[in-house]
């Protein structure tokens, strides 16, 4: 198993989460909090974050996640922040009982 | 309300794309007893149709003839999310123990109490037995053969081929049961035979037996005469073994005893003359005789 493989696989979890609803942006970012974001981040990416930000007037979960797509939370962020969220989101659905 | 089955279908149909699950992972989860419990016979039948026109049954037909989306809508979702958390801990290199399929051996393993490891100078724990089966009732194997004797408890102890040594240890052993009636002593007046003179000792010194020719119970004799000898018959002989009735000791009826104290006349004793019966002096006997 490459780190490609891994990162598309948690990527395409990640996309599949948010669109059906299994968690909500403001819970990726329970976990992917700013000192996370900030410290795997790259610098140009946080730059945009903070540009669309202000563009905006805020920011929000889901304007982050606007900026830092399900692949680049994949490419950049710990796979176990990600999992992380992903396990407790099966948690809160009933289907796991340990996040 | 999340839509957790798209979800699943995604992350594990993805993850069968990218080569993080095997089919293999898939099943080691979704057994044989889970899609029997819970895949749709329409389905089974497709499965059992791939199956026996495949030249080989692999996890991968299974997975890919019932279809990711299939697992996920019918099979329960803690096994599917199981199967994922157990892909994911692996790709991320977690040593994550994901339990296997929930079946009904596992549920009831997993319902034991937990067991506190033993110290290493603490005595061993009792020897487990297993429940002992239930034996069926015993029954009479027949009209005239009586039930078997339940075997003792705990003795399930097959009987083998042992050494004769081993049997006369074990007879050697046993204790000699006292007879049931014990044996009274004979004076020699009631045996009625010597020892080794009835037929039993020919038996016994001539073990094989002989052709014996079949004899005919002759004709119920008369009984007033024989017919043989044209006498009055004779009392059949008792036999040697029967034991002889002593009547003088018995006690008859009332009139007995007159019949067997009945004394003739001629026994009968003059008292006045016989000297033996005098009971007078010899000065008395004397003034008689002058």
């Amino acid at each position: 198993m490459s780190t490609d493989q891994r990162q598309a696989w948690f990527a395409r979890m990640m996309e599949s989460g948010l669109e059906n609803r299994m968690f909500a942006p403001g819970d990726v970012l329970a976990h992917a909090t700013p000192d996370v974001l900030a410290s795997h981040l790259p610098a140009d990416l946080l730059s945009k974050v903070l540009a669309a930000s202000l563009a905006a007037g805020a920011m929000t979960p889901e304007r982050v996640l606007e900026t830092v797509t399900p692949e680049l939370l994949a490419k950049h962020l710990p796979h176990d922040v990600l999992w992380a969220c992903i396990a407790a989101a099966a948690a809160r659905a009933g289907v796991s009982t340990s996040p | 309300m999340t839509a957790v089955k798209p979800f699943f279908v995604d992350a594990l149909s993805s993850a069968l794309e990218l080569g993080i699950a095997k089919p293999d992972d898939v099943l080691r989860h979704v057994t044989p007893d889970v899609l029997a419990t819970h895949l749709p016979r329409p389905l089974w039948a497709r499965l059992l149709t791939a199956c026996l026109g495949a030249p080989k049954v692999t996890a991968q037909l299974v997975v890919e003839t019932v279809g990711v989306g299939n697992l996920c809508e019918h099979i329960p979702s803690p096994i599917i999310w199981n199967v994922i958390a157990e892909v994911a801990a692996r790709s991320l290199g977690h040593a994550l123990s994901i339990p296997a399929a929930p079946s009904p051996i596992v549920k009831a393993a997993d319902s034991e109490p937990t067991r506190k490891p033993l110290a290493i100078g603490s005595p061993p724990p009792p020897a487990e037995r297993p429940a002992e089966p239930a034996r069926p009732a015993a029954t009479a194997v027949g009209p005239s053969i009586p039930a078997p004797a339940p075997a003792p408890a705990g003795n399930h102890a097959i009987p083998v081929a042992v050494g004769i040594e081993d049997v006369v240890a074990e007879l050697e052993a046993e204790t000699p049961t006292p007879p049931v009636r014990p044996r009274t002593a004979t004076g020699s007046g009631n045996r009625f035979r010597q020892t080794n003179t009835n037929i039993g000792r020919l038996a016994a010194a001539n073990q094989s037996r002989r052709p014996q020719a079949s004899v005919g119970t002759p004709p119920a004799p008369s009984p007033g005469i024989d017919p043989d000898t044209q006498r009055p018959a004779k009392t059949a002989r008792r036999g040697e073994t029967e034991i002889e009735v002593e009547v003088e000791t018995e006690v008859g009826a009332k009139d007995d005893w007159r019949t067997t104290l009945a004394v003739e006349d001629e026994q009968l004793v003059d008292w006045s003359t016989s000297e033996e019966t005098q009971t007078t002096t010899e000065g008395e006997q004397q003034q008689r005789k002058r």
